[in-house]
């Protein structure tokens, strides 16, 4: 069933037409982000999150011992994963600014400021943290201003995100 | 899954198999309460099965994404149209007159850049520039755009439209055509592009 479109990504790579190699795959990476994200917009994000990664990892002279089509499949499934995670961890952190917010019934710790929160944190999660939550930046904005790649700002704030919940806990 | 959402499940998978695109979102809608069992469903159709074409929309807004550029000038460059020769076209298309080509390239030109709503853009309009840049259009148009290099509105209200298109695009303005359309009385131009007359 997939033997020809195996070959003819064997012939794309050979000939290092990576864009089209990508490109032939599109219309599965959008049905099957929304399949699981079910918004067309975080879809369209998370999908061009798996397209850059599939770019970055054959630009850099990748090759793969399984059919592209596995390979594309499991970023797939690796970045829905990774979108989900990172909507779990905001929401935590909403439930927890909430509880230190003025709207809140509990006491609320003179040092519960944003700047006393990320003190433990490197300076780099701390520009993360104020690019995402006091200037309301998506990821991929905050990677082209901090001029790295996506998923290591998600790395970074995944990080932060931990620490802050360990000191909280 | 019940025999409804199996039934489905059979429409989606064989609309897909013969190199349509079907809608997953309407799929899942239509479910209703069987929704998940569905997308698990396609889900698993969708790794098992040889993917399908990309749609000519697909590859333009994931291109508009990756370059942070208006969807609908990716689909004009795709095409190696030049947006006079998309004008030309829409005032043909739209029986309008040519002497007025230059207020139409204006209400384009923002429409392109995504500083003109889409909504109330008139269907002939769409239907034009389908014709011309073979593809759908008013989806590509109504699409959230990349997010810009500077703080701005996505819609600008007419009067700010030019600049913050400058601002946003860096493309020229087109100031002086928006002031004095704006200062007119309201025609058929205005109408098809604002749904106001």
């Amino acid at each position: 069933m997939h033997d020809a479109r195996d070959a003819e990504d064997i012939r794309l790579l050979e000939a290092g037409e990576i864009g089209l190699l990508i490109e032939g795959y599109l219309g599965v990476i959008y049905d099957r982000c929304l399949v699981k994200v079910r918004d067309r917009d975080q879809a369209a994000d998370v999908a061009q999150n798996v397209y850059e990664r599939l770019f970055g990892e054959l630009k850099r002279g990748r090759r793969y011992r399984v059919p592209f089509r596995v390979v594309v499949h499991q970023v797939i499934k690796w970045k829905v994963q990774e979108y989900f995670q990172s909507m779990r961890y905001e929401e935590e952190l909403d439930d927890w600014l909430l509880g230190v917010s003025t709207d809140a019934d509990t006491p609320i710790d003179s040092d519960a400021r944003f700047d006393a929160l990320l003190e433990g944190l490197t300076e780099l999660e701390q520009t993360v943290l104020r690019m995402r939550y006091e200037e309301d930046l998506d990821f991929g904005e905050i990677a082209r201003r901090l001029g790295r790649e996506a998923n290591a700002v998600h790395q970074i704030h995944f990080r932060a995100l931990a620490k802050l919940r360990r000191d909280a806990a | 899954m019940n025999e409804a959402t199996a039934m489905l499940f059979d429409e989606f998978a064989v609309a897909y198999r013969r190199g349509h695109a079907p809608d997953v979102l309407a799929y899942l809608e239509r479910a209703g309460d069987e929704a998940d069992a569905l997308a698990d469903a396609i889900d698993r159709f969708l790794v098992a099965v040889p993917a399908r074409e990309p749609t000519e929309e697909e590859i333009v807004l994931m291109q508009a994404r990756l370059e942070q550029q208006p969807a609908l000038l990716v689909l004009r460059h795709r095409r190696r149209l030049t947006r006079d020769a998309v004008v030309r076209t829409l005032v043909s298309a739209l029986g309008l007159d040519t002497s007025k080509s230059e207020k139409v390239h204006a209400y384009y030109s923002d429409l392109e850049v995504g500083v003109l709503n889409p909504k109330p853009v008139d269907r002939r309009v769409w239907d034009a520039l389908a014709g011309v840049l073979n593809a759908n259009v008013r989806v590509l148009a109504g699409l959230r755009p990349p997010p810009p290099p500077a703080p701005a509105a996505v819609y600008a209200r007419m009067s700010s439209g030019p600049e913050v298109r400058r601002r946003m695009f860096g493309v020229s303005s087109s100031a002086q055509a928006s002031a004095e359309r704006a200062a007119e009385e309201p025609d058929e131009i205005d109408r098809l592009f604002t749904g106001s007359a």
